[in-house]
């Protein structure tokens, strides 16, 4: 070898070298910064987790663990819901108090780590729990979850393997981790009012709504310039909550307030995700912290206008009010204004407003079943009208609907109805 | 909304109706009682859950039950319905002269007291009976399928079981609705 060729290998050895060293280091967390404070480490005393108990299950309801580690028929926090990716599926896991198949042995600290910079005792968690978000919560409400999560009867549930095919990537997970996971947790802004923090506590930290309203990059980070903007969750759009989107779907922060614990209001009803939202959290809610979650939410923005102006009659598709009138009139009303209990009202639904028609045609397409919601309210379920309307009929009653009573003057096109009902081909 | 009445002619019990003037926001039940004085389908809840007003629509697909209450008549401009009206084999003066086979059986069964959800089962049952002629079902799926048809029709004098069983009866007893 000559003595450039050599050094050439030498120094390209060098340059691999570094890298894999840095890869390693990444890998090992070296470059991981813990929002943990060191006094995690000190157990807490029996009386101390006991005083936690109520305050914590407060806050798992805030926070919402039920959601996906109570599986549907489930036993309590025992896991087990499937989350189907595209390259495997992942199954939420038993977060009972049991010691051998929950995290009956997991530390005060351990809970901390896992929730706040996503690592568990046997390594990184995959984001899917939303430790992005968790990692704002203070060290005080972990305590107090971690507490009420260990007061829980043990359920021995082993963990379903997920169905990755390559489990090993965990550790690169790290990587994910410098690119999205924030350095620091939750910052009060000093210069806004205490109940706007709050409400930006809850909403970002407890209740995580950005992961599933802000939209994702292609690492599947979430974008932080488009903070909850809005994005696609299965077959269904979860909306825009920006102030703009909120006010658009008819919400001030008084109407917000009420519409969030009670999951219903002139705004229509919660569906989709959003109805086991309101069943394991947002019911739960003291008034004051669905008042500070809709004060931070629509940042106080007075509302523009109660009421948007309807598209002239003459652009809007006969045969849409037609169908209304045929299909749709007798449970919302001739004049979109509902029965109480039965059907929602339409001149005031948010799902009419919104920039996409998407959910409007999901719903009239499929249907909803039956809807009991907090306090004894209660809708009738929705036939489906899929196998009833062709693709064109769907597109000229989403069109009538909305420039009727949603302001939308934009014309609901075939291809629109087509894209959410792969069932009725 | 201002609404104005428009001509509809439909086909009820196999004669042509129509055109007549109907109101635009009007349901088919309305129309049946108001305009045809054709009564024996019931209006109990109008809000499309207890299927005490459903008729038969008759389309390509075959025929499949439909609630009067909350569907609008001019749905079924050119179309095709059949009430409990239309089933029995009626002579010349248009008198009843044989039950269909759904009723007759319901009455062999004692299926029905006060009778007002008695229109709505009969077409559930004349449905599903006319679809497993050309659909028969294996013998283990009958019940099921008795279940999927007419489980959502309501009865408050509690007459399920003996409607259920009318129809298990009347089933197994016509050649070609079951199979194996």
């Amino acid at each position: 070898m000559s003595p450039r060729l050599r050094r050439f290998a030498l120094a390209t050895a060098v340059v691999v070298g570094i890298a894999a060293a840095g890869a390693l280091a990444v890998m090992a967390g070296l470059f991981e910064r813990s929002v943990v404070e060191a006094s995690a480490d000190a157990p807490l005393t029996p009386q101390q987790m006991k005083g936690l108990v109520e305050r914590g299950r407060y806050l798992a309801r805030a926070a919402d663990c039920a959601a996906c580690h109570t599986a549907p028929g489930g036993a309590p926090l025992a896991g087990g819901l499937a989350f189907p990716m595209p390259f495997g599926t992942l199954y939420a896991t038993n977060i009972t108090p049991d010691a051998e198949t929950g995290i009956g042995r997991w530390t005060r600290a351990q809970f901390q780590r896992a929730l706040r910079d996503g690592v568990a005792p046997r390594g990184h968690l995959y984001p899917a729990m939303p430790y992005v978000s968790y990692r704002q919560l203070t060290a005080n409400d972990t305590d107090a979850i971690y507490a009420y999560v260990m007061s829980r009867p043990p359920i021995r549930q082993e963990n379903r393997a997920n169905s990755f095919p390559f489990d090993y990537v965990r550790p690169t997970l790290a990587f994910w981790n410098l690119l999205n996971l924030p350095a620091r947790g939750f910052v009060p802004d000093t210069t806004r009012p205490n109940d706007w923090n709050r409400g930006k506590y809850l909403v970002d930290a407890l209740g995580h709504c950005g992961e599933c309203h802000t939209p994702r990059d292609l690492t599947l980070g979430m974008i932080a310039q488009r903070y909850l903007q809005g994005t696609r969750i299965e077959n269904v759009d979860a909306p825009d909550v920006t102030p703009t989107g909120l006010l658009r779907m008819g919400f001030d922060a008084a109407a917000l307030a009420r519409y969030l614990p009670a999951g219903t209001g002139p705004q229509g009803v919660m569906n989709f995700s959003m109805y086991d939202v309101v069943h394991n959290s947002t019911r739960w809610l003291t008034k004051d912290d669905a008042a500070a979650m809709a004060t931070y939410l629509t940042a106080l923005q007075p509302m523009v206008s109660a009421s948007l102006a309807a598209a002239p009659a003459s652009t809007l598709p006969p045969a849409g009010r037609q169908t209304y009138l045929q299909l749709c009139s007798a449970c919302h009303g001739v004049d979109g204004e509902g029965i109480a209990h039965v059907a929602p009202p339409m001149r005031t639904n948010a799902s009419l407003r919104v920039s996409s028609p998407r959910n409007l045609l999901v719903v009239i397409a499929d249907g909803l079943p039956e809807r009991a919601l907090p306090d004894g309210e209660r809708y009738q379920a929705m036939p489906a009208f899929g196998h009833v309307l062709d693709d064109q009929q769907i597109a000229d009653l989403a069109t009538w609907l909305r420039g009727n009573w949603g302001g939308t003057s934009a014309a609901v096109r075939q291809v629109e109805v087509q894209a959410v009902r792969p069932k009725f081909p | 909304m201002t609404l104005k009445s428009s001509p509809l002619s439909f086909t009820v019990n196999g004669k042509p109706v129509g055109p007549i003037d109907v109101p635009d926001d009007m349901m088919l039940l309305d129309v049946l009682h108001e305009y045809l004085g054709l009564t024996g389908s019931r209006m109990a809840c109008g809000q499309g859950i207890c299927h005490a007003c459903a008729v038969i629509l008759d389309g390509p697909g075959g025929p499949r039950e439909i609630r009067s209450c909350i569907t609008g008549a001019h749905f079924f401009a050119n179309k095709s319905i059949r009430t409990v009206e239309g089933h029995a084999e009626r002579d010349a003066q248009g008198n009843v002269v044989r039950l269909s086979p759904v009723q007759q059986a319901f009455i062999e069964h004692f299926s029905f007291q006060c009778g007002y959800c008695t229109p709505g089962f009969v077409t559930a049952a004349t449905v599903l009976v006319e679809r497993l002629k050309t659909a028969p079902v294996a013998r283990r799926d009958l019940e099921a399928a008795i279940d999927k048809a007419m489980g959502q029709h309501i009865c408050r004098c509690t007459g399920y079981v003996r409607y259920f069983e009318a129809v298990r009866d009347l089933v197994l007893a016509t050649p070609g609705l079951v199979k194996g």
